[in-house]
């Protein structure tokens, strides 16, 4: 194995167990691994990660040593926060298949220079669960003047079991406590520090009192199980706490769990049900969680809803469809059309869903579009299957316009 | 004596830790161990099989913090004798481990395995600066207000312009709507009479 290593073919190396008994022959697996994953950009990282994740957690051992190498890379000034993305998936891997990463989470963080924080903490994370004993003594670690890094907070699993406190149906809180987890979220979302050599120098709190009312505003209103009608009445209270992403998230948390259930659109009688149309105030508020949405979308789109007449799960899709559109229009332009191309290919997707995308984004856009759109989009607009029947002779035609643009564009 | 509860130790830790389809060791072990069985297994470390000596390194990180403090010398005595081991990774466990004991922290001054880890830092490290553009966001970015988030990242990047929009899309009416529907909602609750 040595031998096939040292002549460079890590590729051929695919047995885990066999690539991870050499810690040399490992180490550079890894190395290739982490390069391809840095070269493709986050999609390429998402088709990569499956195989890596499993390669690193394959032993606690592969994962301390992987972990660590990456904890250093991902100090790097620059490029460093891409690396500390990877880390942080493998971490969720490690602890989705049962294993507890947190003492090594913990070692890396630099909690243990906070102690009681780092006691809290690693017993919520341990568990999977977080608990009013050591939420109350975090809370009260973050209250004083010279609180432990922020950072400590953010460590994704722990901001993941808040929002679920929080943004769940059906959870219940003891009203006592209830405040101390909306602010150690708030606190988490909002406040940020500056540190020179190691030392922090500010400590800025001016966001945390409006990002603790807003959360707790919001956590207000999904708690209570509203339907639409009283929803309705809340609206410009949600639609000013989504300005803040962590509300915005806790509610594209709240929406996914709500409209999962399996009887939402069998009882919806709106066209475009409320929850999702707060989908769109999030795609319009935050890029940054555009691809959160698109996934949740995604996920409907192909959810069976086989109570459903045909007709009206034709029209449940094109509603989807909708939002689809609106991401698009906000920004979202090439996961959005990807993802539209890959139902094309597998076709198992009704055309005329695909031709009405087609129609609806064409409704929308207008000249001058980059070539890597024109690329990406000509295809499904050529295509005779899709739009081979909407092809007018005389003019208005916004199909044969929007060819003939790209082809004289491409012909310059 | 000791040569027998050294054999004992032995054979004890390959029951408990030399089951090779588990590779996480999760601290099975932490409950049953003491300073004497501490001192026990670094008279027989060397003689046990490579993943025995990895499990039971990577035990360390589970034992209560308490008990590190009370059995620092012991843990150290062990990670000594693995840091010198024939296997380079218990070599390299034990080296990132070497200060776990005093500070709870893993030790980045790796002197016996360099070409293993700094060299290889040094060459990922010109990979991770090259492809620094790629933007792709830590998960906890996501929940972060805008200041706090440019304070992690830097300024966001801005998003390529595909196309000029010509018209908003069905969603600007429909919200229209929702909003003008929402008022009125919201003006009946006040002309509702209190109870």
């Amino acid at each position: 194995i040595k031998l096939i290593s040292d002549a460079g073919f890590q590729a051929e190396i695919t047995s885990i167990s066999t690539a991870s008994q050499q810690l040399e022959v490992f180490s550079r697996i890894l190395k290739t691994s982490i390069s391809n994953s840095l070269e493709g950009g986050e999609e390429e990282m998402e088709k990569i990660l499956p195989e890596f994740t499993k390669m690193v957690c394959h032993g606690e051992h592969t994962y301390l040593y992987s972990q660590a190498l990456l904890h250093q890379l991902s100090q790097e000034p620059k490029g460093g926060s891409n690396i500390k993305r990877l880390s942080q998936e493998i971490c969720k891997y490690a602890q989705q298949n049962g294993h507890d990463a947190t003492p090594i989470t913990m070692a890396l963080n630099g909690a243990a220079a906070n102690p009681r924080a780092c006691q809290a903490l690693s017993a919520m994370l341990s568990k999977n669960a977080l608990n009013p004993a050591d939420i109350t003594v975090l809370y009260k670690i973050y209250q004083v003047a010279e609180p432990p890094p922020v950072e400590l907070l953010r460590v994704p699993q722990f901001l993941d079991l808040l929002m679920d406190s929080l943004f769940k149906p059906g959870t219940k809180l003891n009203p006592d406590h209830k405040p101390k987890y909306i602010y150690l979220l708030a606190y988490a979302a909002s406040v940020y520090e500056t540190y020179k050599k190691g030392t922090r120098k500010t400590l800025n709190k001016d966001e945390l009192k409006a990002t603790t009312q807003a959360v707790e505003k919001v956590h207000m209103i999904c708690n209570e199980k509203k339907g639409s009608s009283e929803l309705i009445a809340e609206l410009n209270t949600l639609y000013q706490c989504i300005r803040f992403p962590v509300v915005a998230l806790g509610v594209v948390r709240w929406v996914d769990y709500t409209v999962s259930e399996k009887s939402y659109f069998k009882l919806s009688t709106e066209h475009t049900p409320l929850h999702l149309q707060l989908l769109d105030e999030v795609s319009t508020c935050h890029t940054t969680l555009h691809q959160k949405v698109l996934d949740l979308l995604i996920r409907l789109f192909e959810s069976p809803q086989e109570e459903l007449d045909v007709l009206v799960q034709l029209e449940m899709k094109k509603m989807l469809l909708d939002r689809m559109v609106h991401l698009l229009s906000r920004g979202c332009v090439f996961p959005v059309i990807n993802y539209i191309k890959t139902c094309w290919h597998r076709q198992d997707t009704d055309v005329s869903l695909i031709r009405y995308f087609v129609t609806e984004v064409l409704d929308i856009i207008a000249a001058p579009y980059t070539p890597e759109f024109i690329q990406l989009f000509l295809p499904l607009v050529e295509n005779e299957e899709i739009t081979g029947g909407m092809r007018n002779e005389g003019e208005n035609d916004p199909i044969t316009e929007f060819v003939l643009h790209c082809k004289t564009i491409m012909v310059i | 004596m000791a040569h027998v509860r050294d054999s004992d130790t032995s054979l004890w830790l390959h029951n408990k830790l030399g089951t090779s389809n588990d590779l996480w060791s999760g601290g099975s072990i932490c409950s049953q161990l003491n300073q004497d069985v501490l001192r026990n297994i670094r008279e027989c470390f060397i003689e046990l099989q490579s993943q025995v000596k990895l499990k039971l390194l990577l035990s360390f990180l589970h034992i209560p913090r308490r008990n590190v403090d009370e059995w620092q010398v012991e843990l150290e005595e062990i990670l000594e004798v693995a840091l010198v081991d024939s296997d380079q990774w218990v070599s390299m466990l034990a080296e990132l481990l070497k200060t776990y004991c005093s500070t709870g922290m893993l030790n980045f001054k790796i002197e016996e395995n360099t070409t293993v880890f700094i060299d290889l830092i040094t060459e990922l490290k010109k990979l991770v600066r090259k492809h620094s553009d790629q933007a792709i966001l830590p998960m906890e970015c996501l929940y972060l207000n805008r200041s706090a988030l440019t304070a992690v990242v830097g300024q966001p990047l801005q998003l390529l312009k595909h196309f000029a929009l010509k018209r908003k899309p069905k969603s600007a009416a429909l919200r229209a709507e929702l909003l003008l529907k929402s008022s009125e909602a919201a003006s009946n609750i006040k002309k509702m009479p209190l109870t």
